[in-house]
């Protein structure tokens, strides 16, 4: 749809206001996920969104430009990433997938936890960012989108 | 000093991933580096034989378990031992030695990476002491020797020789596999130390003839006996150093370790001796047979290599305690001589570029010390003094001759074999060493002053080693009596001689020589002989018959996939419906009055039943619709309907996962509409009336499911437990993420993978696609 014949800088740069913002938004989040309505997958879909939407308007090789990365990476970090918090347990002789905890008291936000959930959950994000922009852009390249 | 045992194997796993890094800084001399791993473990167990004395067995429990009763615990003990320096000692030569022979190739890394990881599974399997380990490590040197083997992989013969030995050798190691769970069944643990402490009668259970027989597969495969033999001469496509590695130390022996590991516990039987004592006799007799038959020096030796094995396998059978001391002092010997002769047809192929007997001639002029050592081991697996081969072959005769009831047969069959033994080496010797007649000269490469000295060393150290304890074997009664110990659970007295006196075992060595020389003299006619008998035999020529059978395996998978996977998506849903529908029509208890909860309904909330009401309307509307756009719309409206219902009921997680998945199914449907082609009707009625009739099935047979689950509440819901647990031991008020990172954490790493797989599903089919549209 991006040809050079037809193009609406309006929408182009709405389009990349949306993706950052759904991405930020994201990244809370991911965060929250743990307390709050939100966590791994469902901030990945989020995140994920906005990249559909600017693939579609800008095109995937725009795209790509902006990710960096091939998502696949995105797969096999987020896999990797999985793959450490499981067995980091291990290393201390507990059972594989046990939660490690970190627990300290932050002055203004009050208790303050830190654990291998939260690297797991970073894992799905990833993951689910991966499997879902490869999947997209596979289409697109064969819709020849760009 | 057997407590960094554990550490050094793990150092050589270690070490084989550490290849990649440190090929870049030492590149040709990396083979030096990494020899100092064995030579280390090597000089460890010399040191820890004389800690630990006889008749004593060393644990070394692990800290670390995979799963409960699956851990990496090890165990030291005489048997394990000399296995052990075996494998060390002549990894550390076959490394160095390496690390000149593969100089020209390209992939020098991953051949290192390889031949490291294979050692360190050897040696694990030796030492492991829990079944489930042992079997770990088992198929670990099935998998490595599938990559040392096919390591020249752009030659067809290598990659097919490659793929047998795995298909062979794993097939060996998920019988084993069983055997070990049946074993731990029994038992209640899988570890050997107390398998065979608990004083299981384990002969005398039911399923013994079970066991046996799977154990027996694994050690049929694993050490190349008749009738899977054929695997190992084609796995000598692999580069001489693992071809030297693989005979003598490692992988084949692995089924004589395991079946010396296993004689306490399920040795005795009559099933156990006759089984072994046949497959030995068969192999034994067969593969000298063979070897005399073949020109390629590595297969000839790789013959006798299979000649070997049937002797120890024949041995252990036997079972006394004097055949197994026989075959312990056969292992030592065999692995001495055996690693000794491939390094030296390594060397002489380096340097003449064949390894042909009919053409090759007069070595001993340009490789001078190459041909004394290869000379000495020759006379070692001849079984003349002063070399250990005569030691190790006075003992089987000692052995084989006190074996009441069949030594009529084992005997003349044993003496066979050591002719032919005899002839072969005496062959070799003139035809490739020393030729007096009139065989052209062939170009050398190399003379032996070019080579480098540790090119020569290993077969060096082999032969002296073979002439030494030759000469001196009493060095070796400790060790066997230790090992004997472990094996036989009795206190042996074990006297190694190099001369016994003039007796009835002298003879039948003096006999079976005299007999090795006349057919040595008519070795002419004799080989003729026997390659009629090896193309006799080829009409059920093994390799071939095992390739078809993989071949027509291969077929009839193929066939039926296609029609079990026809590529119909409607069919797929249709089967995966409809025999859902039946199991649960079958399992489910038909009384309906059971169908109303225990507290009644709840009450009937409106904008609950308008939202139903909207999401049944649209599903309709998405039936009738003549548009493909408006019925995907009116799809994502149920959507959307079953969203807000989550939503109402409190799921919120649920009802946002629910929208967004929604929003992104609807975007890439709308982005691939215009590509479709146009909505048409190709069903015709008969077809959508089945449909109708199995969609409407599925709905009832779904809502009396979940009826039915309602009412029957026997157990207390497990949501209890998320709710009271969350906050405490996972500090997290999201019950939902809580579940879905902690609790049940499992599953969510398995869902994510099989997402992985459903993109690289995904990303590969269209990939196929652009590539098939752009040529």
């Amino acid at each position: 749809m991006n040809n050079n014949n037809f193009k609406n800088i309006i929408l182009e740069n709405i389009v990349t206001l949306f993706m950052k913002v759904m991405v930020i938004y994201s990244f809370y989040l991911l965060l929250r996920g743990h307390n709050n309505p939100g966590g791994g997958f469902i901030a990945g879909i989020i995140a994920s969104t906005g990249f559909i939407f600017f693939a579609i308007i800008h095109g995937t090789k725009a795209l790509q430009n902006i990710i960096k990365f091939q998502p696949q990476l995105f797969i096999a970090s987020g896999l990797s990433l999985v793959f450490i918090a499981a067995f980091l347990p291990v290393i201390i002789s507990k059972e594989i997938l046990t939660g490690l905890w970190i627990q300290t008291k932050i002055p203004v936000w009050g208790e303050f936890h830190l654990g291998t959930p939260l690297i797991f959950d970073t894992g799905v994000f990833l993951v689910v960012i991966g499997v879902i922009l490869t999947i997209v852009i596979s289409i697109m390249e064969v819709l020849k989108w760009n | 000093m057997s407590e960094y045992l554990p550490l050094l194997i793990g150092l050589l796993f270690l070490s084989g991933i550490l290849v990649t890094v440190l090929y870049p800084i030492f590149k040709q001399r990396l083979g030096w580096v990494l020899s100092l791993i064995p030579l280390t473990i090597f000089v460890l167990l010399l040191i820890s034989l004389g800690d630990i004395g006889t008749q004593t067995i060393k644990l070394l429990p692990s800290d670390f378990s995979l799963l409960p009763g699956i851990d990496f615990a090890f165990r030291m003990d005489g048997l394990s031992a000399i296995f052990g320096l075996l494998i060390t000692g002549i990894g550390f030569l076959v490394v160095l030695y390496a690390s000149w022979y593969m100089k020209k190739y390209n992939r020098q890394a991953h051949f290192f990476s390889y031949l490291m990881f294979f050692m360190a599974a050897m040696t694990g399997l030796v030492f492991s002491d829990n079944l489930m380990g042992l079997f770990i490590f088992w198929e670990l040197t099935s998998v490595t020797s599938f990559l040392l083997i096919g390591f020249d992989h752009h030659l067809e013969k290598s990659r097919q020789a490659a793929l047998q030995s795995l298909l062979i050798t794993g097939f060996g190691g998920l019988c084993l596999l069983f055997a070990a769970i049946l074993i731990g069944q029994i038992a209640g643990t899988y570890q050997i130390s107390e398998i065979i402490a608990s004083g299981i009668d384990f002969t005398a259970h039911p399923q013994y003839q079970l066991i046996f027989i799977l154990i027996l597969a694994a050690v049929l495969t694993k050490s190349a006996q008749f009738p899977f033999h054929f695997w190992l001469p084609g796995a000598m496509q692999a580069p001489t150093p693992v071809s030297a590695y693989l005979h003598s130390a490692t992988m084949v022996n692995a089924g004589i370790y395991l079946l010396l590991r296993m004689h306490p516990v399920l040795s005795g039987t009559i099933l156990w001796k006759y089984s072994l004592i046949l497959a030995g006799v068969i192999t034994m007799f067969l593969g000298a047979w063979f070897s005399m038959g073949q020109k390629d020096l590595k297969r000839i030796l790789a013959f006798t290599t299979i000649s070997a094995l049937g002797t120890m396998v024949l041995l252990i059978g036997i079972g006394t305690p004097l055949s197994i001391e026989a075959t312990l002092v056969f292992f030592i010997v065999h692995g001495l001589y055996k690693g000794g002769l491939f390094m030296v047809a390594g060397i002489i192929d380096k340097s003449t570029g064949t390894r042909d007997i009919t053409v090759l001639s007069k070595i001993w002029k340009p490789l001078p010390a190459t041909t004394i050592f290869g000379v000495l081991a020759l006379i070692s697996m001849a079984g003349l003094p002063p070399m250990l081969g005569f030691v190790g072959k006075e003992l089987v005769y000692v052995a084989k001759i006190h074996l009441p009831g069949i030594s009529w047969i084992i005997l003349p069959l044993g003496v066979g074999a050591n002719i032919m033994m005899v002839a072969i080496s005496l062959t070799i010797f003139v035809e490739v060493f020393y030729t007096k007649s009139k065989k052209p000269a062939i170009p050398i490469h190399y003379t032996e002053k070019k080579l480098p000295w540790y090119f020569i060393l290993g077969p060096g150290v082999l032969a002296l080693a073979g002439l030494l304890l030759g000469l001196f074997p009493s060095g070796l009664n400790q060790v066997i009596a230790n090992a004997l110990f472990v094996t036989k659970n009795q206190v042996v007295d074990v006297h190694l001689l190099l001369w016994h006196g003039f007796n009835e075992i002298l003879l039948l060595s003096i006999f079976a020589i005299l007999l090795g020389v006349i057919v040595f003299v008519f070795r002419k006619p004799v080989t003729k002989f026997i390659r009629l008998t090896i193309k006799w035999f080829d009409i059920y020529h093994l390799p071939t018959i095992f390739m078809n059978v993989m071949n027509q395996y291969l077929k009839i998978a193929g066939k039926y996939t296609q029609r079990i996977q026809h590529g119909y998506h409607r069919y797929y849903l249709m089967t995966f419906f409809v025999a859902t529908l039946a199991i649960t029509a079958f399992q489910i208890n038909w009384n309906f009055t059971e169908l109303v909860p225990l507290g009644g309904f709840s009450t009937i909330r409106l904008n609950i039943v308008i939202l139903l009401m909207v999401s049944s309307l649209a599903v309709l509307f998405a039936v009738f619709s003549m548009s493909r756009l408006s019925a995907i719309l009116s799809m994502g409206v149920v959507g959307y309907g079953i969203g807000l219902l989550y939503l109402l009921y409190g799921a919120i997680d649920l009802a946002i996962t629910q929208f967004l998945s929604e929003t992104v199914i609807m975007v890439l449907f709308v982005m691939v509409i215009y590509y479709l082609p146009k909505f048409a009707k190709l069903s015709n009625k008969r077809s959508r009336i089945r449909d109708i009739i199995i969609s409407l099935a599925v709905g009832a047979g779904v809502t009396i499911v979940v009826l039915h689950s309602r009412a029957l509440n026997n157990y207390e819901p497990i949501s209890n437990f998320f709710t009271e647990n969350s906050l405490l031991k996972a500090h997290g008020r999201n019950i939902v993420n809580v579940i879905l990172v902690d609790f049940r954490a499992l599953d969510t790493l398995g869902e994510i993978t099989v997402l992985t797989l459903a993109a690289i599903g995904v990303f590969s089919l269209f990939r196929f696609t652009i590539k098939k549209e752009s040529k």
